[in-house]
């Protein structure tokens, strides 16, 4: 029996064929034929196994013939192959029951075990009570392990590398668990061979099929073509082919496609137009399916970049430093927000500035609350007095009262409402101004307006937006009324210094006067004095700061003083205005006390005076140790009225010298004397009271409020003034202003006598004054003034201010003389002065030199230091920086100059932006500077600017008189004749304007004309259109007399008319543009109307004769005359509509 | 402590060219003195020519650092940037990217600048320029290298790189032992 494998078989062979082929040999029993198929069901290799009863010969004899022979197209490959595993699990089987009969001897051995075990006292294979480990008795190999089981010793055999050994396992030291196997289960019957194999059942699912063999037909898979395959392919071929020329058919197919769909973007056109005609694609089917999804995919494009907020910036971008972020807020802003909180705080503050921050509100000073409380309830009163003037005047007197009642109570201790009451007093003298003002010049009120700006900017920073925009719509009306005040100062002091300080000091007059108002328009005026005033307390704040009193502030109050002084005389003018009865009985009450005032100073004389002034002084003393924290002498007290407010400490009886020296401008001492004066009549507690005011009055505008005080003498609080004020207005206001004329007369006798004094006092110091040595004198008011000017300035300018502080120290003294001072006290004063000038020029001015001169050694120092050492290392690094440039050019490839340092330094300079600081001195930094001159001085060029940009337009028309004349000619020709002669009448009219117009400035015409003609303008000089050709200059010099024609050639289209740009005045040029206009319709006409022409305007050429005194010359038929009108009207039309109107109008007159 | 030699110069100014272009110049040739590269441990320092004698006074195994690194030469010869140069490349660079919020973190901590996080670029950038990344609060955060062209960032999604992370001023952190 053998088994043989036949391989290299046909596929067609058959297991007949093989018995066939093989019984030759041998009986064969059984053919096993196998086919090999691929996954596809194709068979590629065709095997079998045979069992064939055969003998070694002819196995042999087989294996010789049949191997390796050609069988139906196949190599036959004849093996002996092993037997079959059935086979072999049969006979194995068979020789297994075989042995189990041979086998009873194990069985017995098995049972005489058991038994000679449980002879040892083990029951089962289980010993109780017995301790693990101990050997069974009689049983060598088997001990007791845990649990009480009994378990043989087991020897395994281990091969470790070569050798071998045994290795001896315990189970009583490792054995938990113990597994025992059954042995029935074991010895059932095994399953037939024939069971062994089976067939796996197939169905009719594809697996079953495949795995049977049988596969359905092939088909070849499609790819399927799904809409983002088109779209890569797409992209990728738009994208790797370079483009090609796109036929504008396949364009406009494209067009056709797109469905509406909207480009985003012009560079996405470029490309989708690429993307789809760059394929080979002709079929529309295709490209309409490739424009869909084409579209699609833009679409989704667009809206991936609509998503993405992606910014592209230029290359100039314009990075803002970290700092600066807050201002600088891109699309992220609230991202921003959210990542830094830092900075909330200046967001808020940028985002809203109108409304000022909590902080920032607090940290304001409490005299600004109050001023802008002021302003609120300005605009209150402001729209009350606006909606109706003729409301009672006691109404809003009252509305007045009640607001302020609560504020003006704790009026001693809250300085800051002091002032607002103040200015609440302020207004009965504004208001005669501003009645006036209506005729008034508006000679001052430019300067005004630009004071008030400035003052209105400084309190800008105190109060919002609304608040200045509200100031500044009164401010117009403060000007005028302003300017009236100048007006009447200077008219008042005409005998004194004509040259006021200026409207910078005007502002303060409106304050002095201290009264309420009454009338709605005082209450509009007081108001108003509010806005200007609003930045006192800051003012006031500044001065305690700064120990050095500013002088422009003194000089705002010089002008107050200056009207103070001319109030009488003011209201001496007044007077002669019945209608102003009302403000002069308000006003009355302080003109008596002023009155009486200067009554008193006079009865007092000098030794009074003296009196005073010890007291001023004493005030002083507490002004000064307050404000200026000066050694509170007297001489400092001198010093310090000579150089705060740059007001000669005189007091009362100096209010003549004020009034000569306006250029001092001193109101403080008006306060002084309100000082004095209510210290003298009022009781201890009134003092107490004005002591505590002073420090507010320091910065001068107190000076209203005490005055009052001096008059009540009970309280020097101004709501009980206010209160006392209308009561005092009924007062006979006759007999008051009677009172003051004699007051001021007295007033003005004693001023002179104090002048003349004065000028003695003034000699005697200027003798004492000689004594002294130059230099120590550094004092003067002039210095006070260019002090502030110093701090800005460079150390140059000090030195030329101190040179100047010597030489003003005369005009200085005589400033500041004072009729009871002795020449002794002046000397001390003087000294104090030098002291308190050095002590506060000091600070800066030591300063200043020191660095200088230190800077000057430092200078020196390096400088020779520089020569000496530098030399060599600076050439070796300068040598290393060419090269560097060198390198840095080959490496940049770009032909950049190699420039010096000093050539860099003057090019583009390297800047440390974070150590940038603004430097005045530079002049580099003046870049940094906003400069309002260039604006003001551009004005003049802008207005040209504008006036050209005006004149463009005559271009314009005159280009389309060339379609006007085509028009004409298309039109036009063919009735020539009669329309040039029903043309007539119409532009007989035009002419006769034409002269109308032409005389207004035939003067100027004439006479420009006839001086030089040659004075041509270069702007009209380009184009000459003719329309009539050269016959219009022939024209012109047939018709010399007739001047006036040249209007005919208008300005540039037709022909250089120099007679009409001579003149150089725009006003000029602008007439000329409406002669012109009219003219050019005469030009278009002048062939039929020059014989008109000829005999209507021979007074043109003399040009000054008007046009009735033609007309009538001429005699012109009324028709005519009647007919201009309309004609003037026309022009009018003419300009308006422009050339059209012209052309159609001369058509429809043809 | 020694200059540049030509080749290093070279060298380093290639590097820098792509960050500021020509603005080297400005480096160099600066009008408020005299400034000039050092090189120490194989690290070029930017230093102006006072600090220059001053630091001569110390020995070279004991110098630190001297002036501004501005980066170091590897031993392969390639000049790489330090981030202490930032504050000289900042003020001068050409091309930008300003990094949104959010991915302001990611890239302080060394990360590549994402599409995603991309808040501003400069126009025309081209493929691999140098370029400084700002916040977009405008703080110079680092510099890096445009991994796309500003028309391929549009295009690009979310999440490709934009930017090659080079340096970023987390390092002064991170790498604060090193960066000298």
């Amino acid at each position: 029996m053998q088994r043989l494998y036949v391989g290299g078989l046909s596929h067609t062979v058959t297991q007949k064929d093989l018995k066939d082929r093989f019984g030759k040999f041998g009986e064969v029993k059984d053919v096993e034929l196998r086919t090999r198929r691929d996954d596809e069901g194709v068979p590629y290799k065709t095997f079998s196994y045979i069992n064939i009863n055969i003998s070694d010969a002819d196995l042999k004899k087989c294996m010789t013939v049949l191997n390796k022979s050609k069988w139906k197209g196949g190599t036959l490959q004849i093996e002996t192959a092993k037997e079959s595993f059935l086979h072999r699990l049969t006979a194995e089987r068979q020789e297994a029951a075989e042995q189990r009969l041979q086998q009873p001897a194990a069985e017995d051995k098995r049972q005489k075990m058991l038994n000679s075990l449980s002879k040892a006292g083990v029951e089962n294979f289980t010993m109780k009570a017995a301790v693990p480990g101990t050997e069974i008795p009689g049983h060598k190999d088997w001990v007791v392990s845990k649990f009480g089981r009994v378990l043989p010793v087991l020897q395994l055999r281990c091969q470790k590398g070569s050798r071998a050994r045994t290795l001896k396992y315990d189970p009583s030291k490792y054995s938990h668990n113990i597994r025992k196997l059954d042995r029935s289960t074991t010895e059932d019957e095994p399953t037939p061979i024939s069971q062994l194999t089976w067939e796996l059942e197939g169905g009719d699912d594809d697996i079953s099929k495949k795995r049977r063999g049988e596969f359905p037909p092939f088909e070849p898979s499609r790819p399927k073509k799904s809409r983002t395959d088109v779209l890569n392919s797409h992209n990728t071929m738009g994208k790797s082919r370079s483009k090609q020329t796109v036929e504008s058919v396949d364009q406009t197919e494209a067009g056709q496609f797109t469905n509406g769909y909207e480009q985003p973007a012009s560079h996405r056109l470029t490309q989708r137009r690429g993307a789809v005609f760059d394929n080979d694609i002709d079929s529309d089917e295709e490209i309409r399916r490739m424009v869909a999804a084409q579209s699609t995919s833009h679409a989704a494009l667009r809206q991936e970049v609509d998503d993405d907020n992606l910014e592209v910036v230029g290359l100039d971008y314009l990075v803002k430093s970290g700092r600066s972020r807050p201002q600088q807020k891109g699309p992220d802003d609230e991202e921003e927000n959210d990542y830094d909180s830092a900075d909330t705080d200046e967001l808020l503050a940028s985002r809203k500035p109108p409304p000022l921050p909590p902080q920032e509100r607090l940290t304001l000073s409490t005299a600004e609350q109050p001023s802008r409380n002021g302003t609120d309830k300005k605009r209150k009163t402001k729209k009350k007095s606006k909606t109706g003037e003729e409301e009672d005047d006691s109404a809003d007197d009252e509305d007045h009262l009640t607001s302020r009642k609560p504020s003006s109570t704790q009026h001693t201790e809250d300085s800051s409402k002091q002032s607002k009451s103040k200015k609440m007093a302020a207004p009965p003298v504004l208001k005669p101004p501003v009645q006036e003002s209506s005729s008034d010049s508006d000679d001052g009120d430019d300067e005004d307006e630009e004071e008030d700006e400035e003052e209105e900017e400084e309190s800008v920073d105190s109060s919002s937006d609304s608040d200045y925009e509200a100031m500044f719509s009164n401010v117009t009306r403060l000007e005028i009324s302003l300017a009236d005040l100048q007006r009447l100062a200077e008219v008042s002091q005409q005998t004194t210094d004509p040259s006021t300080p200026g409207a910078s000091s005007e502002q303060d007059t409106p304050r002095r006067p201290a009264k309420k108002g009454t009338t709605p328009e005082e209450i509009l005026a007081s108001l108003m004095d509010e806005d200007s005033s609003e930045d006192e307390p800051k003012k006031k704040k500044k001065k305690k700061r700064k120990a050095a009193v500013s002088a422009p502030l003194p000089a705002f109050r010089g002008m107050g003083a200056l009207n103070e002084g001319s109030e009488g005389e003011e209201e001496e003018d007044e007077q002669g205005s019945k209608v102003k009865k009302q403000k002069l009985e308000s006003e009355a009450p302080q003109l008596n006390q002023r009155a009486k005032h200067m009554e008193t100073e006079k009865k007092t004389s000098e030794s009074s005076e003296d009196e005073e002034e010890e007291e001023e002084e004493e005030e002083e003393d507490r002004v000064a140790t307050k404000v200026l924290k000066v050694v509170p002498t007297k001489a400092a007290v001198n010093t310090k009225k000579a150089e705060t407010s740059s007001s000669s400490s005189s007091g009362d009886e100096e209010e003549e010298e004020e009034e000569e020296e306006e250029e001092s401008s001193k109101v403080t001492h008006t306060v002084l004397t309100a000082k004095v004066a209510a210290s003298s009549s009022s009781s201890s507690s009134a003092e107490e009271d004005e002591d505590e005011l002073i420090s507010d009055r320091v910065a001068v505008k107190a000076a209203p409020p005490p005055a009052p005080d001096s008059e009540s003498s009970t309280s020097s609080s101004q709501e009980e003034k206010e209160k006392q004020a209308p009561p005092r207005a009924p007062l006979g206001a006759k007999e008051e202003e009677e009172r003051q004329r004699k007051a001021n007369m007295r007033r003005l006798a004693a001023v002179q006598q104090r002048q003349k004094e004065a000028e003695e006092h003034k000699k005697l110091i200027q003798g004492a004054l000689a004594k002294l040595d130059a230099p120590t004198a550094g004092a003067g008011k002039h210095i006070v003034f260019g002090s502030d000017d110093d701090d800005d300035e460079d150390d140059q300018d000090k030195q030329q201010t101190t040179s100047e502080v010597t030489a003003s120290k005369k005009a200085l003294f005589e400033d500041s003389q004072s009729e009871d001072e002795t020449t002794v006290k002046d000397n001390d004063t003087v000294k104090e002065k030098l002291m308190e000038l050095q002590s506060r020029f000091g600070r800066d001015e030591r300063f200043r030199m020191d660095s200088r001169f230190l800077e000057e050694d430092e200078d020196k120092d390096e400088e020779s230091e520089k020569k000496r050492s530098v030399t060599e290392e600076d050439e070796s690094l300068e040598d290393e920086r060419k090269k560097n440039l060198s390198i840095l050019q080959s490496v940049l490839g770009s032909s950049q100059q190699t420039c010096s340092s000093k050539a860099a330094a003057k090019g583009k300079t390297f800047r440390d932006v974070s150590a940038l600081h603004y430097d005045p001195s530079r002049e580099e930094h003046a870049a940094f500077e906003t400069k309002t001159d260039k604006t003001k001085e551009s004005k003049s060029a802008r207005r040209k600017k504008r006036e050209e940009a005006q004149k463009l337009p005559e271009v314009s028309k005159e280009i389309y008189y060339d379609v006007s004349g085509d028009l004409k000619a298309v039109f036009g020709r063919t009735k020539e004749d009669n329309a040039e002669e029903e043309q007539k009448a119409n532009w007989d009219q035009d002419e006769e304007e034409e002269e109308e117009t032409k005389d207004e400035q035939p003067t100027l015409l004439s006479s420009l004309l006839s001086a030089d003609p040659s004075a041509e303008k270069e702007e009209s000089s380009g184009f000459k259109f003719s329309f009539f050709g050269d016959d219009t200059e022939t024209e012109n010099k047939e018709t010399e007399e007739y001047k006036v024609e040249s209007i005919q050639a208008p300005k540039v289209s037709w022909q250089q008319d120099p007679r009409f740009h001579d003149s150089s005045s725009e006003e000029d040029e602008e007439e000329q543009e409406e002669n012109e206009e009219q003219s050019n319709a005469v030009a278009m006409t002048t062939q039929g109307s020059q014989v008109l022409l000829s005999f209507l305007s021979p007074g043109g050429a003399e040009g000054a004769v008007g046009g009735e005194e033609e007309r009538a010359q001429t005699g012109v038929p009324q028709e005519t005359q009647g007919c201009q009108e309309e004609a003037e009207v026309l022009p009018e039309e003419l300009r308006i509509m422009g050339c059209l109107r012209v052309s159609v109008w001369t058509d429809s007159a043809s | 402590m020694r200059p540049l030699t030509d080749e290093e110069t070279k060298t380093m100014f290639e590097k820098l060219s792509k960050y500021i272009g020509e603005n080297i110049k400005l480096l160099v040739d600066r009008p408020d003195g005299t400034y000039c590269f050092r090189l120490q441990n194989d690290r070029v320092y930017y230093m102006s020519e006072k600090i220059l004698k001053l630091a001569t006074n110390i020995s070279r195994d004991k110098l630190v650092s001297v002036g501004t690194c501005f980066g170091k030469f590897t031993k392969t010869g390639k000049f790489r940037l330090h981030i202490t140069a930032l504050d000289f490349l900042a003020p001068y660079a050409k091309f930008k990217v300003w990094v949104k919020p959010g991915a302001e973190q990611s890239f302080l901590y060394g990360n590549h600048v994402l599409k995603s996080g991309l808040g501003r670029i400069t126009e025309n950038t081209m493929q691999y320029q140098g370029v400084v990344v700002y916040s977009m609060a405008d703080v110079p955060l680092g510099f890096g290298v445009a991994a796309k062209t500003t028309q391929e960032c549009r295009r690009v999604d979310p999440m490709s790189i934009v930017v090659f992370h080079q340096a970023d001023v987390g390092e002064f952190i991170r790498n604060e032992d090193t960066l000298t």
